[in-house]
C-alpha cells in the first residue's frame, strides 16, 4: 500500500509523465485527422474504421497510444534506476518486488485509460475530418445504433433512452460491425504494452534499452505466432491482423517487397483462439518471471 | 547504540582485503566519526553494516542486524553517497520538485505527508521546496538527502561523507545538526577523509588505513595525536628569526621561499618576539596539521603510538621544560627521565603555553579559546612522554563530556575562530603595542573574520531555539528532541 501511493505521487509528480500523455493523444488526434482525410469515399470498411480510431500507421510498431504506454512503464522503472530515491539500504528484495507490482498496478489503469481517451479523441477528430464522400454503415441509420446501445446497456441491467440524440453519431464509429471487439483489444494491447515496458526496463536498468525491446518485441513475437499458427496450420486471426498494424512480422517486413499477399495469411479464426492466447500469454509470463528471478540476483532496482 | 563486530571484505581471493576486521562501537548520544583517507574502506564498511555487500562481520543495530529490522528507514537513517561522486551526487530526478520529492518518499515510508513539509522546514530548505532538483547546489542535495534519511524518525543516523565537496557554510550547518542529533540522544555514525573535520565533529574518532582499524579513540585523544598547532611565519629575515625561535624551544622548519613553519611555541608570543628584535613579518598565521596515520599493523586501540621518535632533537630542551610543568601539574606522573632545566640561552621567560600552569608570567587572556586552549595542553607533552601524556589528557577527559553538551556552537568554532581569524575584541590587553604598530596581519585576517562571524550568526538564529534548549541544561529531553522543531 505504501508503495502504491509512492509510485502514485511519483508518477504524478514528474513533468516528463504529463508531457508523454499530451504528446501521445496529440499525435493520435493528428494522425486521425490525417488519415480520415484521406479516406477513400464509400462506405467505410470495419477494419479502416478501426485504424482511423486507434491512428494505427503502419511506419511504428505499435500504435501511439500503446508506445506511449510502453514508454511510460520503462521510464518508471528508467528514472528509479537512474535517479534512485529511495536509499539503497530500503530496497529490499521484498521491496523491489512490491515496488514492481506497485508500477503494474499504477501504469496499467493510466495506460488503459490513455486508450480510452485516445478513442474519443479520435472518434472526435475523425467525424471531424472525414470527408463527406465516406460513410459509416452504422452512422446512417441511427436506428440500428440506439439499438446496440440499448441492447448494450440492458446486457447490464440498466434501461437506456429508446433513441439517442444525434450529437452521439460519433459514437457510432466505435459502434460499428465487429469494433468493439478490436477496440477494447486495442485498450488491452495498451495496457500489455505499458507492463512488458516496466519488465523491459526492469531486466536492463534502463528506459532506453527497455523501449526498445518493446519496439522489438512485436515484430518478433507476431512472427514467432505466426510461424507457430502456420506449422499447426491454422491462419492468423482476422482480428489481431485489424488491430495491428501490420500482419505478421513476416510478411510486414518483406511482404511489400514481394507485391503484398497479405489477404493470404489473413482468416477468419476468433481472437479468444487458445492457441494465440498461449502464444500472447506464455512470452508474457516468461517477461515476469524472469523480471522477478533477475531482481534476486540484484542489489538495487 | 551500533556494535560493529569484526566486518571484513575481501574482493578477491589472494587480493589484500578491503575492509578486515574492524570492530567498534557507535554508541548513543555520541557522534563516533570514521576516519580514512581515500580507498580506506570507510564506505565499504558502511555498506557492510547495511548488508548491501557481502561480506564476513556482524553489525547490530540496538541488538539486531539489520535485514531483521522490520521497518529499518524508522530506525536507522541512511545517507549514502548516491550516483556520482561527492559535488555531483544529487538526491533525486531532476525534474522534480523538492517538496513533490520529499512527499513521495513519505508515502514510501508511511509518514504523513505533514512530516517532508516539517523537514524542508528543518534543513532549511522550505524557501526553495518548489524549485525542481536541477536548480539545487550540492549542499541542497545534500540536505534534501538528509531530510529524507530523518523521514522516518531514526534514532540511528549512518552518514557516508556527507560533507564531502561542499561549502564552509554548508559543512558548518551540517556539522551543527549532527550534532545536536548526538546531544538529543541519537547515534551518529559518519565517515570522512580529513582529520580536522573529524576533530570538530566527532566524540570519538575511529580511524582507518587500508582496511584495518587503527586507532579508536576518543576526541581529545584524536587531537592530541593526530593534529598539531603551528604558526606559519612569512617574511625577509626568517634566517635570524629562525635562529632565536630555536632558541626559545621552538620547532622550526623552512615552508617555502620564505616561510617558516613553527611549532611549540604561541603566535603572539612570535610577534612579541619579532616586534622586539625589529624583525618584519609579513604573514603569522595559525594552523593545523595532520600528523600521518599511525601504520601500525595490529590494531592499536590506544593510538599513542607511531609519535615516539618524531620530533625528539630538535626540541629537546623544550619537551622537558615541559614535562617539568607537567610533572608538578599532575602528581602522579611516572616519569623516569630527570627534569633537565631550562636551557640558559632562554631569553626571558616568555609564555610558552598559554595556559602552562607553572609558567610564572601571567599568560594572554584570550576569551573563547579554552578549548583550543585545552588541545594544546595536550597536545604538547606527549611526543615527549607518552605515560606523561596519558594522565595529562585525563582531566581534558573528565571533562569533555560535560563541556560537549553545554555549549555547542563554542565547541562548533572551536577549530575555526582561532585567533588568527577572529577580529581582535575590546578585552584583549596583552597584544600590546607589538601587534598594533607592527604591520602584522595574516591574509586570512582581511577576508575570514566577517565570514565567520555571519555564519555563526546565521547558525545562531537558525538554531537558537534548539541550542537554547540544550544549553539550558536538560540535555537529552526527550530522543525526538531535535525532530520535534
Amino acid at each position: 500500500m505504501r508503495d502504491l501511493a509512492y509510485e502514485l505521487r511519483r508518477l504524478r509528480g514528474l513533468r516528463s509523465t504529463w508531457l508523454l500523455l499530451a504528446a501521445v493523444l496529440l499525435c493520435d488526434v493528428v494522425v486521425a485527422a490525417v488519415l480520415a482525410g484521406q479516406a477513400p469515399a464509400g462506405p467505410l470498411a470495419a477494419p479502416a474504421g478501426v485504424r482511423l480510431l486507434t491512428a494505427a500507421v503502419p511506419l511504428i510498431p505499435l500504435p501511439f497510444a500503446a508506445l506511449g504506454a510502453g514508454l511510460l512503464g520503462a521510464l518508471s522503472y528508467g528514472h528509479e534506476v537512474r535517479h534512485p530515491g529511495l536509499a539503497a539500504s530500503q530496497v529490499t528484495y521484498f521491496r523491489r518486488v512490491r515496488l514492481l507490482l506497485a508500477k503494474l498496478l499504477v501504469v496499467g489503469p493510466v495506460a488503459a485509460l490513455l486508450a480510452l481517451v485516445t478513442v474519443l479523441l479520435d472518434t472526435v477528430a475523425v467525424h471531424l475530418a472525414l470527408p463527406a464522400g465516406v460513410t459509416v454503415p452504422a452512422w446512417t441509420d441511427p436506428e440500428a445504433l440506439s439499438d446496440r446501445v440499448s441492447e448494450a446497456l440492458g446486457a447490464v441491467g440498466l434501461g437506456g433512452p429508446a433513441d439517442l440524440p444525434g450529437v452521439f453519431a460519433p459514437v457510432a464509429l466505435v459502434v460499428g460491425h465487429g469494433v468493439p471487439a478490436a477496440l477494447l483489444a486495442f485498450v488491452l494491447l495498451t495496457v500489455v504494452a505499458a507492463w512488458t515496458g516496466v519488465l523491459t526496463a526492469s531486466l536492463t536498468r534502463s528506459a532506453a534499452a527497455g523501449v526498445l525491446l518493446l519496439c522489438a518485441l512485436p515484430p518478433l513475437l507476431e512472427s514467432g505466432v505466426a510461424l507457430l499458427l502456420r506449422r499447426t496450420g491454422r491462419p492468423w486471426p482476422t482480428r489481431a491482423a485489424e488491430l495491428l498494424p501490420f500482419q505478421s512480422g513476416i510478411e510486414w517486413a518483406y511482404g511489400w517487397v514481394y507485391g503484398g499477399a497479405r489477404e493470404a495469411a489473413a482468416g477468419s479464426a476468433a481472437l479468444t483462439d487458445p492457441a494465440l492466447l498461449a502464444a500472447v500469454a506464455v512470452p508474457a509470463v516468461a517477461l515476469m518471471l524472469a523480471a522477478l528471478l533477475v531482481q534476486v540476483r540484484r542489489r538495487s532496482l | 547504540m551500533i556494535q560493529i563486530t569484526g566486518l571484513t571484505k575481501v574482493r578477491h581471493k589472494g587480493a589484500p582485503p578491503i575492509v578486515l576486521d574492524v570492530t567498534f562501537d557507535a554508541r548513543p548520544g555520541m557522534v563516533t566519526v570514521l576516519l580514512g583517507d581515500e580507498g580506506a574502506g570507510k564506505s565499504t564498511a558502511l555498506r557492510l553494516m547495511l548488508e548491501l555487500e557481502r561480506g564476513q562481520g556482524v553489525t547490530l543495530f540496538d541488538g539486531r542486524p539489520y535485514r531483521r529490522i522490520r521497518r529499518p528507514e524508522r530506525q536507522i537513517g541512511v545517507l549514502l553517497s548516491g550516483p556520482g561522486d561527492g559535488a555531483t551526487a544529487v538526491a533525486g530526478n531532476p525534474g522534480r520538485k523538492a517538496r513533490g520529492h520529499l512527499r513521495m518518499l513519505a508515502a514510501a515510508v508511511g509518514v504523513p505527508v505533514r512530516r517532508a513539509d516539517e523537514l524542508l522546514e528543518q534543513t532549511r530548505l522550505s524557501a526553495v521546496a518548489e524549485q525542481r532538483l536541477r536548480t539545487f547546489s550540492p549542499g541542497m542535495h545534500r540536505r534534501l538527502s538528509l531530510a529524507a534519511a530523518l523521514l522516518g524518525d531514526p534514532g540511528t543516523l549512518l552518514l557516508d561523507a556527507p560533507t564531502e565537496g561542499l561549502s564552509p557554510r554548508n559543512v558548518e550547518w551540517f556539522h551543527s545538526f549532527l550534532r545536536s542529533f548526538a546531544v538529543a540522544g541519537g547515534t551518529v555514525l559518519v565517515t570522512t577523509r580529513t582529520p580536522r573535520e573529524a576533530a570538530q565533529l566527532a566524540d570519538r574518532v575511529v580511524t582507518l588505513d587500508r582496511g584495518r582499524l587503527v586507532a579508536d579513540q576518543p576526541v581529545a585523544e584524536f587531537c592530541r595525536t593526530r593534529l598539531s598547532p603551528e604558526v606559519a611565519v612569512r617574511g625577509p629575515q626568517m634566517a635570524r628569526l629562525a635562529d632565536m625561535l630555536v632558541n626559545q624551544g621552538a620547532r622550526v622548519r623552512p615552508d617555502g621561499g620564505a616561510g617558516l613553519a613553527v611549532a611549540g611555541i604561541d603566535r603572539t608570543e612570535i610577534g612579541e618576539l619579532a616586534y622586539r628584535n625589529g624583525i618584519l613579518l609579513h604573514e603569522l598565521a595559525d594552523r593545523v596539521v595532520e600528523q600521518p596515520v599511525p601504520r601500525a599493523a595490529p590494531p592499536v586501540t590506544s593510538g599513542n603510538s607511531g609519535h615516539l621518535g618524531l620530533q625528539r632533537d630538535s626540541e629537546a630542551a623544550h619537551e622537558t621544560a615541559q614535562e617539568m610543568a607537567h610533572a608538578s601539574a599532575h602528581t602522579s606522573v611516572t616519569e623516569a627521565t630527570p627534569p633537565t632545566p631550562e636551557p640558559s640561552a632562554t631569553p626571558a621567560p616568555l609564555p610558552t603555553l598559554p595556559d602552562r600552569p607553572a609558567s610564572a608570567v601571567p599568560t594572554v587572556p584570550e576569551p573563547a579559546t579554552e578549548g583550543r586552549a585545552r588541545d594544546d595542553a595536550a597536545v604538547r607533552p606527549t611526543r615527549a612522554l607518552p605515560v606523561a601524556a596519558v594522565t595529562a589528557v585525563l582531566p581534558a577527559l573528565t571533562a569533555a563530556p560535560q563541556a560537549d553538551h553545554a555549549p555547542a556552537v563554542d565547541r562548533l568554532l572551536r577549530n575555526q575562530l582561532t585567533p588568527a581569524a577572529r577580529p581582535t575584541p575590546a578585552p584583549e590587553p596583552a597584544r600590546t603595542e607589538p601587534a598594533r604598530t607592527e604591520p602584522v596581519r595574516s591574509d586570512a585576517a582581511p577576508t575570514q573574520p566577517s565570514q565567520y562571524r555571519e555564519s555563526a550568526a546565521d547558525l545562531l538564529s537558525d538554531d537558537t531555539v534548539r541550542l537554547g534548549r540544550v544549553t539550558a541544561g536538560k540535555t537529552p529531553a526527550t530522543p525526538d528532541d531535535h525532530r520535534s522543531e
